[in-house]
């Protein structure tokens, strides 16, 4: 009761509070970038790839290897993570796609889990975890730090949050104004209209999956610095629970909504953090915080669900 | 005249019919018993180490009957399943704890209290389209995970959470077994005849007036409420039976690992039950019994156990799981159930085919 009272009537003052908001914009904007890729894949495909937190990871891992066992630069190592995310989908996307294309929604995205299940045993087979020394990914730019009105401020924070706006500003602009984006949009309407047309299918899809892929990558190298662990498990469940729960936000249909899904979970995550990490609370309720992703989309689903409709799914949509 | 004929041949071929379905229940129903008593004399043979792992086997073949019920006869996707399975094994410690009751009454308390938790978690899927039935019970799944990594199981503490740390040793209980039941052997042989009982029922309902319901809102929700099936009635009704399921599987679960603890259940388990299911079958039951022998003992066999002295990381099970998942569902929707005898048919006739070649034919 005493915490609920300090919780309500506001003990945690503005100072303590103002160190984690540019975590939380940091986290929520890792959360919307992975949002955003998997609302566009799922708009132009129909996939929702449940993989993507086991692609993230792996990429993640790959980089520390080559950082660490290999005398390639920093940079180098973390453009294959990006590459690698996009590889992996772009070849998923080219070999499942098409033959899971005319399938109804929920087995493409089961299919999904294959690849999830895969990537999961490779990473437990080839990276057991290392008990004395842990594995870390360090970003260098979380080293450059700047202060902003008494909050410090580091480049992975900034990055991470005017990535995922870029991102989503680019994509809206991109599918709305180029050829490809209208036939993206084009195919999210009806696959085999498109194909009559005489809208390239296969390659449009295939942009739609490297494009996500490559920035399930980029979205796990940050989301692994700012978690500050390697550990496979932990990583892949944190990024498409908290991935999933954006696009859910953004009803796996607009982007702008996945940004905001995904910034307002970051926000609230890390300002739990802060009311829990306050001296005088109870600490040992800190443990649910990573429950907040859960608890926003699902009040979100029940709220966006709370009309009930019927749909009868088309074949091949 | 003509009437009279056709009336002897009617009742004729209703004769046949029902002598051909006499033959098909005969021949499954001595097929069950077999593999029954198989299961029930053979399987204790094989060691303690191997009861227990069929114990394990027993167990999640009704949990991957729970998620046949649902995904199999209903269409609803629950990738929930093992969060479920925790609940259930988390509620099955804490009553044993609590109370006295005999261990049936327990169980079926167990499985009562899951079947509400099951039903409130299912009530969105009345709401959602199936997709985000999906995301909302993997959501469940993580929940339960994060909050049971926090909680642990009862051993015999005080409170709610009734959890004691490993250092006040020696009040740590275990989790009781039924009272004639306490060996491996003798627990193994309890399970059994409990899971099939569960398997019984789940039987009656999908070949009962709710089988019915459930495979016409399968097939077409519109179509079902315009023919007058209550569809929230039904939805329900099927959440309801996989949870108290899944709870029973759950008391049973407690009380064979004896201390639960939250490392008995991996993060990636949900969808490894998912995969299992599916490649076993998820249409039939005897696809619910492959699921537990793929989830459980092939693991074993590989890993802990070796076969022929050749070993292997349990990690390479979970990748065969992703390309068996992968498989099932481009190729064989109704998995090795269903495969299995068609693909042990096509061989008969060409083992057939061949031999006819090898005969001497007449002049």
């Amino acid at each position: 009761m005493h915490s609920l009272a300090m919780l309500a009537f506001g003990r945690v003052g503005w100072t303590d509070l103002k160190p984690f908001i540019p975590l939380g914009f940091a986290f929520g904007g890792i959360y919307a970038l992975a949002g955003v890729g998997m609302v566009v894949l799922y708009r132009a495909t129909g996939v929702l790839n449940l993989s993507f937190g086991a692609i993230g990871t792996a990429g993640a891992l790959i980089s520390w290897w080559f950082i660490n066992h290999t005398g390639v630069p920093d940079v180098i190592a973390y453009l294959i993570a990006v590459a690698f995310g996009g590889v992996v989908t772009l070849l998923y996307g080219l070999l499942f796609g098409p033959a899971f294309a005319a399938r109804p929604p929920l087995v493409k995205t089961m299919a999904t889990l294959g690849l999830a299940l895969v990537l999961v045993g490779l990473m437990g087979h080839l990276a057991p975890p290392l008990n004395a020394s842990p594995r870390f990914l360090h970003l260098p730019s979380s080293d450059w730090r700047y202060r902003i009105s008494g909050a410090i401020v580091n480049w992975t924070e900034i990055i991470a949050f005017l990535f995922a706006i870029v991102l989503t500003f680019g994509t809206a602009a991109y599918l709305r104004f180029t050829k490809l984006g209208t036939a993206m949009r084009a195919l999210a309407n009806d696959r085999e209209i498109s194909a009559t047309l005489g809208v390239p299918v296969r390659r449009v899809e295939a942009a739609a999956w490297l494009g996500s892929g490559l920035v399930c990558g980029a979205a796990g190298l940050l989301l692994a610095d700012q978690l500050n662990t390697l550990d496979p498990n932990t990583l892949t469940f944190n990024f498409i629970i908290a991935a999933l729960a954006a696009a859910v936000l953004g009803r796996l249909r607009f982007l702008w909504a996945t940004l905001a899904g995904g910034l307002v979970i970051g926000l609230v995550q890390s300002l739990l953090n802060a009311y829990f990490s306050w001296p005088n609370f109870d600490q040992s309720l800190s443990a649910y915080r990573t429950v907040t992703p859960f608890v926003i989309a699902t009040t979100g689903l029940l709220w966006l669900g709370r009309r009930r409709v019927i749909t009868v799914a088309r074949s091949g949509n | 005249m003509a009437l009279a004929r056709e009336e002897a041949f009617g009742r004729a071929a209703l004769k046949r019919s029902l002598t051909a379905i006499d033959r098909g229940l005969a021949i499954r129903g001595a097929g069950i018993t077999a593999f029954l008593l198989v299961v029930l004399l053979v399987c204790p043979l094989a060691g303690n180490a191997w009861t227990k792992t069929f114990t394990g086997a027993a167990i999640y073949a009704v949990v991957a009957a729970s998620l046949g019920i649902l995904y199999g006869r209903v269409g609803m996707i629950s990738l929930g399943q093992i969060g479920m399975l925790v609940v259930a094994t988390w509620i099955g410690a804490r009553l044993s704890f609590a109370s006295s009751m005999p261990f049936p009454v327990l169980l079926l308390v167990t499985g009562l209290v899951t079947m509400v938790v099951g039903v409130i978690v299912g009530l969105p899927a009345l709401r959602l389209s199936g997709l985000y039935l999906a995301l909302i019970t993997l959501m469940f799944a993580g929940a339960v995970t994060v909050i049971i990594n926090k909680w642990q199981f009862p051993n015999g503490g005080h409170g709610l959470i009734g959890h004691l740390s490993a250092l006040n040793v020696q009040d740590i209980q275990t989790v009781r077994r039924p009272s004639s039941f306490g060996n491996d052997d003798d627990y193994f042989r309890y399970v059994v005849i409990v899971c099939v009982i569960l398997f019984a029922v789940a039987l009656a309902h999908v070949s009962g007036k709710p089988g019915r319901a459930w495979k016409a809102i399968r097939e077409s929700e519109t179509a079902a409420l315009a023919t007058g099936i209550n569809i929230t009635l039904y939805k329900m009704w099927a959440f309801a039976l996989a949870s108290f399921m899944v709870g029973v599987a759950g008391c049973l679960y407690a009380a064979q690992l004896a201390q639960p603890s939250a490392q008995s259940f991996a993060t990636q388990d949900s969808i490894t039950l998912l995969a299992t299911a599916l490649i076993g079958g998820i249409y039939s039951f005897w696809g619910a019994v492959v699921a537990g022998v793929f989830a459980q003992v092939v693991p074993y066999l590989f890993t802990a156990q070796g076969l022929w002295g050749w070993t292997t990381d349990a990690n390479i099970i979970t990748i065969i799981f992703g390309v068996g998942l992968l498989q099932v569902l481009l190729t064989a929707p109704g998995g090795l159930a269903q495969q299995f005898p068609k693909d042990m048919a096509n061989l008969g006739r060409l083992i057939w085919r061949l031999a006819g070649r090898l005969r001497p034919r007449p002049a």
